[in-house]
């Protein structure tokens, strides 16, 4: 993200998993908190999800999952992006993740996980104290 | 119930005289600008008319009741055994997980309760017509629930139900949409091949495509083949399956997905009142059709009288709208066949201090049995935290309910809330506002032109982001949440008994892809092309009914997959 410029943030549904009122609401208050989201809409592939979060050359991917298919798709995206070169970008993820998972989540290269003991304004912060500044 | 003029007028000034003395009072002395308190009296209720609008329970307009004597008194009632002893071992309600093989044994393990059926979840594959070794299946088999990719995997599920608990004994439950018409074929082959009728086949498939768009996300094509999918499962039921119902018509989703409780109950209704043209539209007479026809819940809330008062509004809406708009001749018809309850919903579940949801779905289960319907504890508590219900969950929720039939004794009268005037003056309201949507949406062209339009998800999402900024500005308040989370509260929690082996789950894939290619070998495949090319002409054919051609093709184990490939290249996809 360049120093003064509004954070850009890619919302994805990856997989099959058709419920989307968070993603639906994540975009619309982060786009009130200033930021510029890009929502992916439902069922994207990983490679979708990637091709999507370069060519919008976002700051952030947050990645939606309620379908308990997390781990096999934080896996195969942080892989990805570490192929990709993409470190610079913050991968968070939410949904319905249970607890013990979000350790491993991490260690696959998620920086974050938001579930249902998050409010949106953590998530703000998160990005904001986060993201990777460029000047 | 409809008091005089001169007795409004008397009970007006009253009320006046009220806050004008003793309320003034009150509030001078509590330091309060405002009344905290809504008062109701006869005088908002004078246009009321007791037979005209609330009647009779079991007769028209049905607000009083859907029954003369509930279902839930007759089979549930007091003195009666409310899933009692071993039945909560051996119950499992709406489960599923793994491949069939996990199914099976799950069923088997727990032993099979007499008359009743399975109550399936599909994975998310198997509901959008992807096999399980599709690129886009990856990581979804066997998840949210059991991977049904062939035949196959229907004979071994129900090699638990055999016998005395054989497909012409049982109902199964299906929670599937899309994909509807291929499962119904699998079933109608298993019988075949058990020398059952399919005249005798009981079930409830869920296949409410429309629903599908704005709250649940598993459909597959376009708004108008799907809608042939369902004509399809409507004429074909009608013709071969009278024992099987065709739909269950849900507002529970769209609740869940953040619609108010008055756009569920009308977005529901506009689309029913869809899926009945369709029907009329084939030919179908709408008194036989409406026999095969069911509702889900419509989903819920913590605002439970407001909730009461908006069922008892439904089921005055929908009594209008078949026996005036639809012109059902049978009165039993004019009601609408639904379990009933769900009154607290899933959305008001919080994974912080999970044990408070059963105390929320309590209270739902409370005024669900004021208003006549069966104290339904769904979900168990442990629902935020993922899947599967813990055995210890489901132990507690019939508990609730055996309390509030047998010793609160809920059941003992009929709507107990009626002639409050709070509910009275809610029910009332509420219909009107259900009429203004649904005259609204027909305006628009109907359900589907709604749909199509964006116009019901953007209503349902614009209602979502209402709510959530309620929740942000501290203005609705949830319980642990954002609210009450200080370090000093105490995260109470029992041990919790999975009911699925989480081992299965995580080789579930793998397992079933091993099986599913295993089958594409043995199978003859040059007839499955066959029946692929047969059912892809047939597809174009609007008037033809693709589920004679579905049972040929799944008994030679043609795959899920495969029959929505080509079925996707005919209707093409919706997103």
């Amino acid at each position: 993200m360049i120093e003064g410029k509004k954070i850009r943030v890619l919302v994805a549904k990856a997989g099959l998993d058709g419920h989307d009122k968070g993603a639906l609401l994540l975009s619309s208050i982060l786009r009130n908190a200033g930021m510029e989201v890009i929502y992916t809409g439902l069922r994207n592939t990983v490679g979708q999800i990637i091709n999507a979060a370069l060519q919008e050359d976002v700051d952030v991917l947050g990645v939606s999952i309620l379908s308990g298919s997390h781990k096999s798709f934080a896996r195969k995206i942080a892989g990805q992006m570490k192929e990709k070169n993409m470190g610079d970008m913050l991968f968070i993820m939410g949904g319905v993740i249970p607890d013990e998972d979000i350790p491993v989540l991490k260690k696959m290269g998620v920086a974050q996980v938001f579930t249902q003991d998050s409010s949106f304004q953590d998530i703000i912060a998160y990005i904001r104290n986060n993201v990777i500044r460029h000047s | 119930m409809q008091p005089e003029e001169n007795e409004i007028k008397r009970i007006e000034e009253a009320k006046q005289k009220w806050e004008d003395g003793a309320l003034k009072q009150a509030m001078q002395r509590l330091g309060l600008q405002e009344n905290p308190l809504e008062i109701y009296t006869p005088a908002d209720l004078k246009d009321h008319d007791y037979l005209e609008q609330t009647g009779f329970p079991g007769e028209y307009p049905f607000t009083a009741g859907r029954f003369a004597v509930p279902l839930v008194s007759a089979m549930w009632g007091r003195g009666k055994n409310l899933g009692a002893g071993k039945m909560i071992k051996t119950s499992f309600g709406y489960s599923g997980y793994g491949t069939a093989e996990d199914m099976r044994e799950f069923y088997l393990e727990k032993g099979n309760r007499r008359g009743a059926g399975p109550n399936i979840a599909f994975d998310l594959p198997t509901q959008i017509g992807y096999d399980s070794d599709d690129e886009l299946a990856e990581g979804e088999v066997g998840r949210v629930g059991v991977a049904i990719d062939t035949l196959k995997d229907f004979e071994t599920l129900y090699e638990a139900w055999t016998n005395d608990q054989d497909l012409d004994k049982i109902a199964s439950n299906w929670t599937i949409n899309g994909t509807t018409n291929i499962l119904l074929a699998m079933y109608i082959a298993l019988a075949e091949k058990r020398g059952i009728a399919q005249e005798k086949l009981r079930g409830t498939p869920q296949n409410d495509i429309l629903k599908e768009f704005v709250a649940r996300g598993t459909h597959l094509f376009p708004a108008k083949p799907s809608m042939r999918m369902t004509r399809d499962t409507f004429t074909y039921c009608a013709e071969h399956m009278p024992a099987m119902n065709t739909v269950s018509i849900s507002g529970f989703h769209m609740r869940e997905a953040g619609a108010t409780r008055v756009q569920a109950v009308a977005f529901t209704f506009a689309n029913a009142i869809a899926y009945f043209q369709l029907a009329i539209d084939a030919g179908l007479d709408v008194d036989v059709f409406a026999k095969q026809v069911t509702f889900l819940n419509f989903g819920g809330g913590m605002e439970v009288l407001k909730e009461a008062a908006c069922r008892r509004a439904a089921r005055r809406v929908w009594a209008k709208i078949m026996r005036d708009r639809f012109h059902a001749k049978k009165p039993a018809n004019w009601i609408y066949r639904e379990l009933g309850g769900g009154l607290a919903g899933y959305w008001p579940c919080t994974k912080q201090r999970p044990l408070n949801n059963l105390v929320r779905v309590a209270i739902g289960a409370v005024f669900a049995a004021m208003i006549g319907d069966p104290p339904g504890m769904e979900p168990p508590f442990d629902e935020p935290l993922g899947l599967g219900h813990s055995i210890e969950a489901r132990q507690l929720g019939a508990d609730a309910a055996r309390i509030i039939v047998e010793e609160c004794k809920l059941g003992d009268v009929h709507d107990a809330l009626g002639g409050s005037y709070y509910i009275e003056s809610l029910t009332d309201m509420y219909e009107k506002e259900m009429f203004e949507l649904i005259r609204k949406i027909d305006e628009m062209g109907g359900a589907i032109e709604a749909i199509g339009s964006g116009w019901m998800k953007m209503e349902i999402i614009g209602s979502a982001a209402t709510f959530q900024q309620g929740v942000e500005k501290g203005e609705i308040i949830r319980v642990g949440v954002n609210k009450y989370t200080e370090p000093d509260e105490i995260d109470v929690m029992v041990p919790r008994t999975s009911p699925y082996k989480a081992e299965r789950r995580e080789d579930a894939e793998q397992r079933q892809i091993e099986s599913l290619q295993k089958i594409r070998k043995q199978r003859d495949n040059k007839r499955v092309q066959d029946c692929l090319v047969k059912i892809e002409n047939a597809a174009r054919d609007e008037q033809a009914n693709l589920i004679p051609l579905f049972v040929e093709a799944v008994k030679e184990y043609t795959t899920m997959g495969e029959i929505c490939r080509v079925l996707r290249n005919v209707f093409g996809e919706a997103k």
